[in-house]
């Protein structure tokens, strides 16, 4: 099976702090990781790799800097690396950065299954894996915990809200996953020591390499602007309460039914 | 546009294994050391990070690492548990180092390459009852006879031998040279004749096992003798520096962990309604642990890029191993003076250091020693 993993760097911190004057995130200072589900996305693809045969490209978007994030993961075992980076990528919303994605793996070629994390840790919006599904066209399976892979097809049980969905897709096809799909593997030395050396598999691609115009990707690609970052002030109302537990209980419904907040049917 | 530079092996190495720190030993170090028994398990994860074979080339399944990567891997290690760094260490360098440089092929199929798996435990002895510091006084004897070597004799405080499957003696060969009349041997486990002491019952590093060793007419082929006759001493004095500044990097390991949490606790403890570390004799101590921890870290790096160049800087390693292990001890000391009470109770981890910092003091030399070692090397003696 030709697998695609999606992997993005991101700074390690849940608590992304936001410079008021700019709205920009404020990276300095915050060591960088891959973002967490990637991880577990990489995990499955080297699986289903083991088990089924193939290769493991892993394609990451991002600054120079994030060449780190694509040599550790061909330190856990991907075959190949590309990293997508260019100044025209600049300022990408998710639309231009599934754009620049796409045209990615449509340059590569054959492929029968692409993984990507559900979502990142600072961007949050879990639109990338959709949007790159739609933009090549082929099925989606998102919230992906459980992922079996055979020649041919996919067999994933989802998670949702209420309950979990097992769904069976043919190739190809996108799997966005969670993290409660595996347990990711660490790097080896082998693998660091050849993922850093010169002759590591990783290529740097930039507009030109997967054809796109300028005005689609980056900034100027992008569909949507941010126009403010503000933290919402909406300071929480806290109400203590104190007694027996049959008092504080009785209070805390009697809040509730005030506030008109249901407790089921 | 192939311009983008790749991170550096040091910079990943470091990265990864803080990691593999962070998420699998300090989560488990405290039970580790309270089940005061070699973790199996713990190793078997070690071995699948491809770490034992760091040093060791890619013919023998091993990364082709260096020196300053080696160190780097066992300081972030130590950070998290002492004993799983040091047996981590015997397992990379003295248990093996022997075997993959004199080693036949015959043996690197059967015990090198199971060993960089982690199939094998591999052990190193040197130390008898009156023959510690002083190595010259090492009475186990090697004895040839027909085409074999018959051992006679014991050792002691042999870190792994309850778990050990290969074992990499020093024997005497001619008593009347010396330093010159000592060898290497490989002795496996199951040779009749090897006893196994029961394990040692000890103040640190509870989850390595440590035992004696008795050889009563041990009969081994002759290729197992590690190195050219009468080159025994001469062959560890090639790795000395490198076990040296590796016990430096165990060292800093924990002076960093020891340190760490004194930061943070600092910062999180109010007396006089206020965070000690408003105190300014806490910050005497955070300020004096952050220095000596940033000089240890020069040492040890600038010694191990010596030896990565080729050089065999001895008098730099003991500088180093000396320095580092002391502050070591410093850091676990002045760690549990800011934790108070709380150090004193087995719920915390600065106990752990405190009686684990210990183990650096005697391994690769004692200060003692050392010193002594570092005057004669400036002339002085
Ligand atoms: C309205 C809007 C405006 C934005 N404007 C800017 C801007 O001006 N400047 C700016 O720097 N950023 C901007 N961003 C952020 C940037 O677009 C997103 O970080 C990026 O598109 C990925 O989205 P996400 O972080 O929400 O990823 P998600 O959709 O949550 O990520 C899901 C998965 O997609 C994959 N993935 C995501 N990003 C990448 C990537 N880069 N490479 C490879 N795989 C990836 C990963 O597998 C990931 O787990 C903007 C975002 C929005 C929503
Ligand atoms: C946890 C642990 C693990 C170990 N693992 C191993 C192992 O795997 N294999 C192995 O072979 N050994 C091992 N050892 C033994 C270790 O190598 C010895 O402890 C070390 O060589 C020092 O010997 P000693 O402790 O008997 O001290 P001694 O040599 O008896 O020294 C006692 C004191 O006298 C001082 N002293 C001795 N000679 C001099 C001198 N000339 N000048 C000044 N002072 C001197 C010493 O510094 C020390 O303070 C281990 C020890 C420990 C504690």
């Amino acid at each position: 099976m030709n697998i695609v993993v999606l992997v993005k760097q991101v700074p390690n911190t849940t608590d992304v702090k936001i410079d008021p004057k700019t709205g920009n995130l404020i990276r300095e200072g915050v060591a960088s990781i891959i973002n967490p589900e990637d991880r577990h996305g990489l995990e499955a693809g080297l699986q289903i790799r083991e088990k089924l045969g193939g290769t493991v490209t892993v394609i990451s978007m991002g600054p120079p800097q994030a060449m780190e994030t694509v040599c550790e993961c061909l330190a856990m075992g991907a075959d190949r690396g590309i990293l997508l980076s260019d100044r025209a990528f600049a300022g990408a919303d998710t639309w231009a950065t599934s754009t620049a994605l796409g045209m990615a793996v449509r340059k590569l070629g054959e492929f029968d299954l692409i993984l990507a994390g559900r979502q990142a840790i600072d961007g949050d919006t879990a639109q990338i894996g959709p949007q790159v599904a739609e933009f090549l066209r082929i099925a989606q399976l998102t919230y992906v915990r459980r992922l079996d892979a055979q020649e041919g097809k996919v067999i994933a049980e989802r998670a949702l809200e209420d309950g979990c969905e097992h769904i069976e897709a043919p190739t190809p096809v996108l799997v966005t996953v969670l993290g409660a799909l595996n347990k990711p593997r660490h790097p080896t030395v082998e693998g660091i020591l050849a993922a850093t050396s010169e002759r590591s598999p990783v290529e740097v691609w930039n507009a030109a390499d997967i054809g796109v115009k300028v005005q689609d990707v980056g900034l100027a690609g992008s569909l949507t602007h941010v126009v403010r970052t503000f933290t919402p002030k909406g300071a929480r109302d806290t109400r203590r309460l104190e007694g027996s537990a049959t008092v504080i209980a009785a209070e805390l419904l009697e809040a509730l039914r005030q506030k008109e907040i249901r407790l089921g049917e | 546009m192939n311009k983008i530079p790749r991170p550096t092996p040091e910079e990943m190495i470091r990265k990864s294994f803080a990691r593999f720190t962070d998420e699998e030993i300090i989560p488990k170090a405290r039970e580790m050391d309270e089940a005061d028994q070699f973790p199996r398990w713990m190793f078997d994860k070690i071995a699948k990070t491809g770490a034992f074979g760091i040093r060791y080339p890619r013919s023998v399944g091993g990364a082709g690492g260096n020196t300053t990567q080696f160190c780097i891997m066992v300081e972030e290690l130590a950070r998290g548990s002492m004993s799983v760094a040091a047996f981590t260490a015997m397992q990379c360098l003295m248990g093996t180092n022997f075997l993959f440089e004199y080693g036949t092929p015959e043996q690197h199929e059967r015990l090198l390459k199971p060993a960089i798996r982690g199939e094998k435990v591999a052990s190193f002895a040197l130390t008898e009852a009156d023959a510690a510091t002083d190595l010259a006084n090492v009475k186990t004897t090697a004895r040839p006879d027909a085409e074999e070597w018959v051992i006679s004799g014991s050792k002691t405080w042999i870190t792994n031998a309850p778990v050990a499957d290969f074992f990499t003696v020093l024997c005497q060969t001619d008593k009347n040279k010396g330093l010159r009349g000592l060898d290497f041997f490989l002795i496996e486990r199951d040779t009749p004749g090897l006893y196994v002491s029961k394990k040692f019952d000890k103040l640190g590093t509870r989850a390595t096992e440590i035992s004696e060793l008795a050889f009563t007419d041990v009969r081994i082929p002759h290729e197992n003798r590690l190195g050219k006759e009468g080159q025994g001493v001469g062959n560890l004095m090639r790795i000395l520096s490198v076990i040296r500044v590796m016990t430096a990097a165990l060292s800093l390991g924990l002076a960093r962990a020891a340190y760490d949490q004194s930061a943070r606790y600092a910062m999180e403890r109010t007396q006089f309604k206020k965070h000690i570390g408003s105190f300014q004799l806490i910050q005497q101590k955070i300020a004096n642990m952050a220095t000596e921890i940033w000089a240890s870290h020069l040492m040890t790096y600038t010694t191990a890029e010596m030896i990565d160049q080729g050089q065999r800087p001895l008098k730099e390693a003991s500088m180093a191993k000396y320095y580092a292990s002391e502050v070591a001890c410093r850091c676990a000391d002045e760690a549990t003076r800011i934790f108070g009470a709380y150090s004193y109770s087995m719920e915390y981890d600065v106990q752990r250091y405190y009686r684990d910092c210990r183990f650096l003091l005697f391994g690769g030399g004692t200060s003692e020693i050392l010193q002594t070692i570092i005057s004669r090397e400036c002339g002085v003696s």
